[in-house]
């Protein structure tokens, strides 16, 4: 069962349509919700006038942030700053320079003032959602027009606009770790220092099922219960006993079929608190659905950061220390400063690095909020690593390969502590990355070059090695539950979003307890029976699912051994191949005979009436480092500038994958969305009014059919001995690397023409813009 | 508002609609069927896709209206109950899907295209049929593997064709 490519249980309900996602769902007597959104980018609220509309067909009711407080509702927190990554119990910032840092509590609609296109200022509650529209325009905001800002750096400026009275200079905060004064002598002795900024774009999150949430309250019971495509219910729940100011055992939060997390769906959004407290208060369930146009201003958005890299490398190559400069757009509101963090964490990626020092910045601008993008931080600062290595092996006159091997931790060092702390306890990097190269034909690689030449194409090669440091919430807990008719119920606080738990977690299952495929029953997603669980985020599910089921499935075996024992007439029973075997190993009984006899007979474990469960939780993380090595190989057409991606090979070490089809359908999903940000994503803003400018599919590139280009995937495995089922995790090993092996082929194709840094996306008029600058230069 | 005749799945069905309505809506809303996605609001995502008269149509672009005296099919008429299309079981052989929310519109459209039978199964003329279906969990390796193998599988055994297009004379 482990290891081995099953078609997925799930996929019937999918192929026929039978999927249940929120707006499927319908509750008797719901009325729909319609949100106002700011026009504006940075704005006062003088006044909003809702007579108007609250006396339009159908309305029943017009809700202001005036509304909300008044009865006595509050705000949540985020809590964007992420638990520490070497020690959970702690933070990751917690020294900031200027002595503060700056988190707001979020309230469901603005007050006194908006800060980004797209920010919902008034809530319709209607019988249709065509009446909940049309009321909406009929409400009159009188703003007041400020100036915007939304790039990072411009917001830092000393005349900058300010988003918030509590952020000075729109910083939330900034940080420095690592030590500084070691960090400049490397420096000043250095042979040569590399320098380059880095601006690594914005991408909008694009899951296919845009957001939606069903908010219910019963007044007899006080219960409030919200059912929302999500990664995570007691995320979700505990931020609506935050804001609802009510214990979180008055509210469910349930989860059905999600179409797409990616990590921005991690988090409470303020629709989702908004028609909890709009059913309450109209006395009806609230459906809303959001369109993709809400989506484009309103899901929050991933990456965003300006790197300022510095290096200092010796005369052969070494590199003796990093000084960077990270500046994270944290956008409107602070929902996340998760990205920074494990950028800044993973900085020397897998290379062997003295000295690590890094100033990092969070700063609000008036654009949507980012959160966790898949990757989130790791694939920038890959990005800035792989890219650095390519600029000094020109600048030194080094060939690429050659600088990456006197850097690479090599096996003899592990287990290796990085600068910052991370300890990799495994990893063949050196390995990996030969064997990427060998698979690519990289050595080959000067005579293709020469064919394209010919041909008049712009021929280039990159790769980049890639190590990741799956973070994410600390806490898990699965239930395990034989049932006599035949069934193991599994309760898992883990939440799929597409990844296939429903047969990954039963191959495990199945494999330990020796039961079908088919009997094995996952549920989640509902906090009604899920009662510790993060959700899934940062390859997080497995890694921590699984080494509980594990324990928990040792649990249930130890526990059916009395009547087992009983059943067969043998003292201590051994349980091999899925059966309790007598000591002959003639006789064997399975793990629903036990069951059926201890619940008929009330016997242990079944006295009492109880079921047959076991239980198992972790209150830590487990760490695990997937990591691999990727070439990408392209050519470009000077004369449109498209760029046609010839090659693409992908070594991933994720540990052992359960389900390597499904494991290669995850690098092949992360790998289009690296490539998307490398070619075609860009969230276009205009700096001087904050307008968005893509606002749609119509404008922004999302990949389509044919964007993953001819590709090799091997897995390979140096194993982790962090947990029992040898799992590091798979969900982001295909973009952590891809936009950094993507840039060094865009800049070997131009060698020959520029040295300036390719444009983030490389789309054909940047390519064409870059090679015609270049041109113009030469003659 | 207007009244249509139409076959939705091989049901006769009768409405009196808005006349400003979608199919999607009428699909989704008053009959139910929610295997049709609403994915975007431009037209661009292809969840929607559906067959109008045997003809793959994006749903959300269509007025209820247009479908007066039409057969429609959707994901959940594609085969007889219990049973699978070709291409619904390439799907799952392939792993071509992963959250499943615009497999029901990729699956559409896809049928249309083996439907006719096409001259080649290369991954160029598949990527032209898909042009209009995004899809951001798989990156479409697995769909474009799914479509080829289902066209490879129809071509053997010609027994699946859409039961309402051949109804309709197609």
């Amino acid at each position: 069962m482990i290891g081995q490519s099953l078609p997925r249980k799930e996929d019937r309900r999918f192929v026929t349509g039978a999927g249940r996602y929120t707006d499927d769902i319908q509750l008797e007597g719901q009325a729909y919700a319609f949100f106002l959104r700011s026009p504006q980018a940075h704005a006062l609220i003088r006044s909003i006038e809702t007579g108007a509309a609250r006396s339009m067909p159908g309305v029943l009711a017009v809700l202001t942030v005036d509304d909300y407080l008044a009865a006595g509702f509050g705000r949540y927190s985020h809590r964007a700053n992420p638990p520490n990554a070497l020690s959970p119990s702690e933070q990751q910032f917690q020294h900031p320079l200027n002595g503060y840092m700056f988190m707001q509590g979020q309230l469901p609609l603005a007050h006194g003032k908006v800060r980004h296109v797209g920010e919902a200022v008034a809530l319709v509650v209607a019988q249709t959602h065509q009446q909940a529209r049309d009321a909406a325009e009929a409400i009159e905001v009188d703003y007041e027009v400020l100036p915007a800002v939304v790039q990072a750096d411009a917001a830092m400026q000393p005349d900058a606009p300010q988003l918030w009275d509590e952020a000075q200079g729109n910083l939330c905060f900034e940080e420095r770790f690592g030590d500084q004064e070691a960090v400049q002598a490397a420096f000043c002795n250095a042979h040569h220092v590399v320098r380059r900024e880095f601006r690594h774009s914005r991408v909008v999150n694009c899951q296919m099922e845009p957001r939606a949430a069903l908010g219910s309250y019963d007044p007899g019971s006080g219960t409030y219960t919200l059912i929302s495509g999500c990664q995570g219910v007691l995320r979700l729940r505990a931020g609506l006993a935050e804001a609802l100011g009510t214990p979180a055992e008055k509210i469910r939060v349930t989860c059905p079929d999600v179409g797409g997390g990616f990590g921005p769906r991690t988090w409470l959004y303020v629709e989702q608190l908004a028609v909890v407290w709009a059913a309450r208060h109209v006395g009806r369930a609230v459906k809303w659905t959001g369109d993709r146009s809400e989506a484009f201003v309103s899901d929050y958005q991933g990456r965003d950061a300006i790197i300022r890299a510095a290096i200092a490398f010796s005369g052969d190559g070494r590199i003796l220390a990093i000084d960077h400069q990270w500046i994270g757009n944290v956008g409107a509101h602070t929902v996340s400063f998760t990205p920074m963090a494990n950028g800044t964490r993973i900085l020397s990626t897998v290379y062997d690095i003295p000295l690590t020092a890094v100033h990092v910045s969070g700063v609000m601008t008036n654009t949507v909020p980012t959160a966790p993008y898949r990757g989130a931080g790791r694939p920038e600062a890959t990005h800035v690593m792989e890219r650095m290595l390519d600029i000094a092996a020109r600048e030194l006159g080094v060939d690429r390969i050659d600088i990456r091997r006197r850097n690479l931790i090599g096996q003899a060092q592990l287990p290796y502590r990085n600068p910052m702390g991370l300890t990799y306890d495994s990893g063949d990097f050196q390995g990996n990355m030969d064997r990427a190269l060998e698979l690519a034909d990289w050595n080959g690689f000067s005579s293709r070059r020469e064919h394209a030449r010919k041909a008049g194409r712009l021929a280039g090669i990159g790769m980049a090695n890639y190590i990741e440091a799956p973070v994410g919430m600390g806490s898990e807990r699965v239930e395990v539950t034989v049932l006599p008719e035949g069934l193991i119920d599994v309760i898992a606080g883990t939440q799929s979003t597409g990844q296939g738990h429903e047969t990954t977690f039963a191959q495990v299952v199945s494999q330990l307890l020796g039961v079908p495929l088919g009997a094995v029953r996952l549920r989640t997603g509902d906090t009604d029976f899920v009662k510790i669980g993060g959700g899934s985020h940062s390859n997080r599910s497995m890694r921590l699912g699984g080494t509980l089921l594990v324990r928990a499935c040792e649990d249930i075996v130890n526990s059916g051994r009395p009547v087992a024992a009983m059943l067969l007439d043998t003292e201590q029973p051994e349980f091999a191949q899925g059966r309790y075997w007598d000591r002959a190993r003639k006789q064997a009984v399975d793990l629903f005979d036990v069951a059926r006899h201890a619940a008929a007979g009330g016997l242990t474990p079944c006295t009492d009436g109880r079921a047959w469960c076991a239980t198992a939780e972790i209150h830590t993380r487990i760490p695990a480092h997937p990591t691999g090595a990727v070439v990408c190989e392209l050519e470009i057409d000077p004369d449109t500038g498209c760029v046609r991606i010839v090659n693409y090979t992908s070594i991933d070490d994720v540990g052992r994958p359960i389900n390597p089809m499904i494991v290669e359908g995850q690098v092949h999903g992360a790998l289009a969305q690296g490539l998307g940000q490398a070619f075609s994503e860009a969230y276009y803003v205009d700096s001087a009014t904050g307008q968005v400018l893509s606002g749609s599919y119509m404008d922004y590139g999302v990949p389509r059919a044919g964007a993953v280009p001819p590709l090799r995937i091997e897995f390979t495995e140096d194993p982790t001995a962090g947990n029992p089922l040898r799992v590091k995790g798979g969900g982001e090993s295909g973009i952590t690397p891809a936009t950094a092996a993507v840039f060094n082929a865009l800049a070997d194709a131009v060698r020959e023409l520029t040295t300036q840094e390719p444009p983030m996306p490389a789309t054909p008029a940047a390519v064409w813009k870059l090679i015609q600058d270049a041109r113009d230069r030469q003659t | 508002m207007v009244k249509i005749e139409l076959h939705v799945n091989g049901q006769a069905v009768a409405q009196s609609v808005e006349d400003h309505a979608l199919l999607v809506d009428l699909l989704r809303g008053t009959l139910g069927l929610t295997g049709t996605h609403v994915g975007c609001d431009t037209t661009q995502c292809g969840a929607c896709t559906v067959h109008l008269d045997g003809l793959a149509v994006k749903s959300c672009t269509v007025l209820a209206a247009q479908a007066n005296e039409a057969r429609v099919t959707t994901v959940e008429g594609l085969a007889p109950a219990g049973q699978l299309h070709p291409l619904q079981q390439a799907f799952i052989d392939c792993h071509a899907l992963q959250c499943g929310f615009c497999t029901p519109g990729m699956i559409m459209a896809g049928e249309a295209f083996l439907r006719q039978g096409p001259a080649s199964l290369d991954d160029e003329s598949i990527c032209r049929a898909l042009e209009g279906n995004i899809c951001r969990c798989t990156g479409y390796v697995n769909i474009i593997k799914a479509v080829r193998q289902a066209g490879a599988s129809m071509a053997r055994s010609p027994a699946h064709v859409d039961v309402q297009a051949s109804e309709a004379g197609e």
